[in-house]
């Protein structure tokens, strides 16, 4: 189950290449996106676990923008406008060398033997999976203070009447930080969606080959709506607004679905 | 490494088992840490219960010649217990992730023990005397009547029945924003560290409202987040050195005199990564789960999902040897990040002369390696070979084909029976291996 990059051969001849790696990007996505969700819940995750699940997330997500960007960038160069710089995902020097470059070079070597249709339904997919991870991740990252993002700081010092010789930052310890696990400035992100030109989702391509994903399945990564905040009453004001900015969310998700899955 | 005897290959025995037969399992039975004492009289387990067991070794006596050094249980006590911390509105779990012996200065043996949030030192002692004979109260307590007392004694001190007790003397606390992994005393005997996700503190083992912190990798913005501390150890003979392993695979040497904050370290360990093996679970899997200096103080062991390295500590670019635990595991890392066994933290141990190491896996089984030899050995801790002096008999895994007879093949593997926790006794080949809430002790037969 090891993900390595498969070469895609000519259309028609082993099909499974492509989609052997996107069940496979599909199953990290999904086990890591449930683990997040779990994470979510407790009062207080385990923090080693917690930055694990977010470093494999934020590889997922950096796998598949390098496909999309290595698609994109053969796909309709007319088209497409030049993407704007991704900022760092993760810090400086941490970043190691992409899983599936190779394979990315492969895909550019052979992309004149692929269909349009195949690209169209692969990068919408990706950009799907896309939207997926970011909207999850901001869903995290909610105005929600009564939920514990699982890196928010733990730490209320002053409180103690231990003294440590290192008293550094105690000031800024107290404030509540919430985590987003490599989500970058939301900015970047809309601006790299909304430079996807649209007419790439044109109702007549057929795009539901070679993909499985289905609205069901998309809509199941959107924050739940029925999740119950803590019994305090601040606390169900708050939940309240972030039920409506997720419903919001939701009506933005299901227009992109209906155009690009047109109902039958 | 067992059966051709001769040389220096071990032959493995069963001698004991400790713990409940039940197949239902009470969580709080389950052992979390074992830990002999410096001379190996000692034996030590602590539970997810938050108690600490004290087993003995037997004085061997002519009369029982076969029952060499058997060790019985001498002192039970609870060290932890569950605490609800009300400002963060938290439950801090009972049970116990390490215990640390000190060496013994006395008559009286101490010991650290550590949950999630505090360090607790505990002192055992033995009472086998009792004074007879006060003046001012009977021998049920009762004070006597003044006037009843008409001549003075002097109280004799008579023998009773062995008395162990175990009283805390210390308690650290509130030194620990996230969860302790690692204690480690130093070999100054006056210090030790303990070691969090985020930073690591410095005690004196006589000061408890007070602790120096020397390292701490948090980040202003926690966002930043992508390295936590995984374990830390003082060096066996210079007091001023340690090490602490991160969730990135890496490892870093700090000396103390260098700088009062040793968020620089002196050497960093780590090992190249193999482009060809590369994978989602790359990082997850390079996490260290333990580090453990040798007793030379020359090497050091670390523990990583699949494989357990040796570092000399002259080199920091590679280690020197590598021991693959269980590769067969390599291909089912999906399914092990699914049901979270890829998180499990084994932890590894040397040998008293150093020349071998052990450590645990699946399905019971616990792998042993001879650095000298080469050879490995797989063997299972299981009430099925706990016939008494029974001879071990090696497993193997069999990965592909055609199985052999004895062979288990990978998934037939019971995930839920993991060897996280073994020990090797520091002078003699004796180990003890925690199989969820039975403790196994083996013994080298040629001994």
């Amino acid at each position: 189950m090891v993900a390595k990059g498969q070469k895609r051969k000519l259309h028609g001849e082993d099909e499974g290449g492509g989609s052997a790696w996107e069940s496979q990007l599909q199953s990290v996505l999904d086990i890591s996106m449930d683990k997040f969700h779990r994470d979510q819940a407790l009062v207080e995750p385990c923090l080693l676990r917690s930055v694990l699940i977010n470093n494999t997330l934020r590889q997922v997500q950096s796998e598949v923008r390098a496909q999309v960007e290595s698609l994109s960038a053969v796909n309709i160069p007319t088209k497409l406008k030049p993407e704007p710089d991704f900022p760092q995902l993760s810090p400086p020097a941490e970043h190691n060398a992409p899983l599936f470059s190779a394979n990315a070079e492969n895909t550019e070597d052979e992309f004149m033997a692929w269909t349009s249709e195949e690209d169209f339904s692969l990068s919408s997919a990706i950009s799907a999976i896309l939207k997926d991870l970011d909207t999850v991740i901001d869903a995290g990252q909610g105005p929600c203070a009564s939920q514990r993002a699982p890196l928010s700081s733990l730490e209320n010092l002053t409180q103690y009447p231990l003294r440590t010789e290192r008293t550094s930052d105690i000031a800024s310890s107290i404030k509540t930080e919430v985590m987003s696990p490599g989500c970058p400035q939301d900015g970047a992100l809309d601006k790299f969606l909304l430079d996807i030109d649209a007419s790439v989702f044109e109702p007549e391509v057929n795009l539901l080959q070679g993909f499985s994903v289905t609205a069901d399945d998309l809509v199941k990564y959107l924050p739940s709506l029925s999740k119950s905040p803590s019994a305090s009453s601040s606390s169900s004001l708050v939940s309240h607004s972030q039920a409506t900015w997720e419903i919001q969310e939701l009506e933005h998700v299901m227009d992109i679905l209906m155009r690009t899955y047109p109902q039958s | 490494m067992a059966g051709v005897g001769g040389g220096n290959d071990f032959q493995w025995c069963f001698s004991q088992v400790k713990g409940a037969i039940d197949e239902d399992v009470a969580e709080a039975d389950i052992i979390s840490t074992v830990e002999f004492n410096y001379s190996g009289e000692l034996l030590a387990t602590g539970d997810k219960g938050g108690r600490v067991v004290i087993f003995q070794r037997e004085q061997e006596s002519k009369n029982r010649p076969l029952s060499r050094g058997e060790y019985n249980v001498y002192s039970t006590f609870q060290s932890h217990e569950p605490e609800f911390d009300y400002l963060k509105s938290l439950e801090i779990e009972e049970k116990i992730n390490k215990i640390r012996w000190l060496p013994q200065q006395n008559a009286a043996h101490f010991l650290l023990s550590a949950n999630d949030k505090t360090i607790k030192l505990w002192k055992i002692s033995e009472r086998d005397k009792r004074a007879e004979g006060y003046n001012l109260k009977d021998e049920d307590g009762r004070l006597r009547d003044q006037f009843r007392i008409t001549t003075l004694r002097v109280p004799v001190l008579m023998p009773m029945d062995l008395m162990v007790e175990a009283s805390p003397r210390r308690i650290f606390a509130n030194a620990h924003t996230y969860h302790i992994n690692s204690i480690s005393v130093n070999s100054d005997y006056e210090t030790y560290l303990s070691a969090d996700d985020l930073r690591i503190n410095l005690w004196h083992l006589e000061i408890t409202d007070r602790s120096f912190n020397i390292v701490d990798i948090k980040p202003a913005n926690m966002e930043e987040l992508t390295e936590v501390i995984t374990a830390a150890e003082c060096h066996p003979h210079q007091c001023n050195v340690f090490v602490y392993s991160s969730s990135k695979g890496t490892i870093r040497l700090c000396d103390m005199r260098s700088a009062a904050l040793c968020d620089r370290h002196s050497k960093f360990f780590e090992e190249p990564e193999d482009p060809s093996s590369r994978s989602f679970f790359s990082e997850i899997i390079s996490s260290i789960s333990d580090v453990k200096f040798s007793h030379s103080g020359r090497y050091m062991m670390t523990r990583d999902y699949l494989s357990v390295k040796v570092w000399d500590l002259n080199m920091e670019n590679r280690p020197v040897e590598t021991y693959q635990v269980h590769e067969y595991l390599r291909s089912k890392l999906c399914s092990l990040y699914e049901n979270d066994c890829i998180f499990d933290k084994f932890e590894c141990c040397w040998s008293g002369s150093d020349s071998a190491i052990m450590t645990g896996s699946y399905n019971n089984f616990f792998r042993m390696f001879d650095r000298n030899t080469r050879r490995d050995i797989t063997l299972e801790a299981s009430r099925e070979n706990s016939k008494p002096r029974a001879m071990l008999k090696p497993r193997k895994v069999c990965t592909g084909g055609k199985r052999k007879k004895d062979e288990i093949s990978v998934d037939s593997l019971d995930f839920n029976k993991k060897i996280l926790h073994t020990a090797w006794h520091p002078k003699e080949n004796v180990i003890a291996v925690a199989a969820t809430n039975n403790l196994y002790i083996f013994q080298d037969k040629i001994n």
